[in-house]
């Protein structure tokens, strides 16, 4: 007994072990990673270029504007709290990492943000980029979740790993979803 | 809805095709509120579909259920059928819904309502240029908030709900009868 607070102390700081589940749906062939660990689940679910395309110029995106955001890897991004106690995120505090290559970080919405101004992108297009992004920041209370999508600077076809953190009061906890691959250009 | 509006309606349905959703792996949709100590609710004050302004501080003596969403976003899609059903499972209490749309014009909308089994019959507001919504602090899509008769917010709900869940109706009802 008088080893086992501070052994379970130890053991909640420790990084997260949980697997990544994998799963392909048939009817897309798009592929899902899902990984739920000390009260966090992430799941990252591939998006074409044809459907991010589409999804951004049917909200007034021009063709080249969209590109700039779809000729990255494009995922629908789930985060949800299934632990009993409130867990908090920011998404400027994830990286994700390819073979050889240093760690970085998601580009923020307001990065993209200060692009489309630039591209002279209209605003209802603006707002609704903004909304369909996983939100920067969050704090979930139990069965709370957002559905939004993330992009990663990585070549089609290739893997990364992304390394998610959260917090639990002021304990801060971290993740990996492992493995996780950029949709082939025509999927 | 005019002929015109139908036919707007039905060219803008196809818009709906392009999604990014993987329906046969859907996030399952949560059913619990998050009780908070009462404050008092941000102004709204927004017209809906038919040009028609809606005032929440009119609302006094009813319990609103406000639901900021938008058309293209997948768990506000799925969650919005069982909000018809949650009002109407409370049509003769003093309750009512209203779902905030954020950024999309009156003909997408009208697109994806003429898509739903049964029509939605609490208001749909536009909050055009998301101001409503940064007032109110939303983070993300969807988010919900329950008011109080007395025109605070008691709880929340962020990400898709399945909103006629018996536990949802509970605790809507319990605060109704307050």
């Amino acid at each position: 007994m008088r080893y086992l607070v501070p052994t379970l102390l130890a053991l909640w700081s420790l990084p997260a072990l949980a697997a990544t589940e994998h799963s392909v749906d048939p009817a897309t062939g798009l592929a899902t990673w899902q990984t739920e660990t000390r009260g966090i689940q992430v799941r990252l679910t591939q998006i074409s270029p044809d459907q991010a395309n589409a999804f951004y110029q049917a909200r007034g995106f021009s063709a080249e504007a969209a590109a700039h955001y779809t000729e990255q890897c494009v995922f629908m991004t789930v985060v949800r709290n299934v632990g009993a106690v409130p867990i908090e995120y920011r998404l400027a505090d994830w990286r994700y990492r390819t073979e050889g290559q240093p760690a970085r970080a998601i580009r923020s919405k307001a990065e993209w943000d200060q692009l489309w101004q630039r591209l002279d992108v209209n605003d209802p297009a603006r707002i609704a980029f903004g909304w369909a992004q996983i939100p920067a920041t969050q704090v979930y209370a139990p069965g709370d979740w957002n559905q939004g999508m993330t992009a990663y600077a990585v070549p089609r076809g290739a893997r990364f790993d992304l390394d998610f953190t959260w917090q639990v009061g002021d304990r801060q906890l971290s993740g990996t979803l492992e493995q996780v691959q950029c949709a082939d250009e025509h999927r | 809805m005019n002929i015109a509006k139908v036919f707007r309606a039905a060219s803008l349905a196809a818009l709906f095709l392009a999604l990014p959703v993987v329906a046969a792996d859907l996030p399952p949709l949560s059913h619990g509120l998050t009780h908070q100590a009462p404050k008092p609710a941000p102004a709204l004050k927004l017209r809906d579909l038919d040009g028609k302004q809606h005032d929440l501080g009119k609302l006094r003596g009813k319990v609103v259920l406000i639901n900021f969403w938008a058309t293209w976003c997948p768990p506000c899609r799925r969650e919005m059928p069982s909000m018809e059903r949650l009002a109407q499972t409370l049509a003769k209490e003093p309750f009512t819904v209203l779902a905030v749309d954020v950024g999309e014009n009156t003909d997408t909308i009208e697109a994806f309502v003429s898509q739903l089994d049964v029509a939605p019959t609490f208001p749909i507001l536009l909050d055009t240029d998301s101001r409503t919504m940064t007032a109110w602090k939303v983070g993300g899509l969807p988010t919900t908030l329950l008011v109080d008769k007395k025109g605070r917010v008691v709880a929340s709900a962020i990400g898709g709900r399945e909103f006629d869940h018996p536990e949802m109706i509970k605790a809507i009802r319990k605060l109704t009868r307050e």
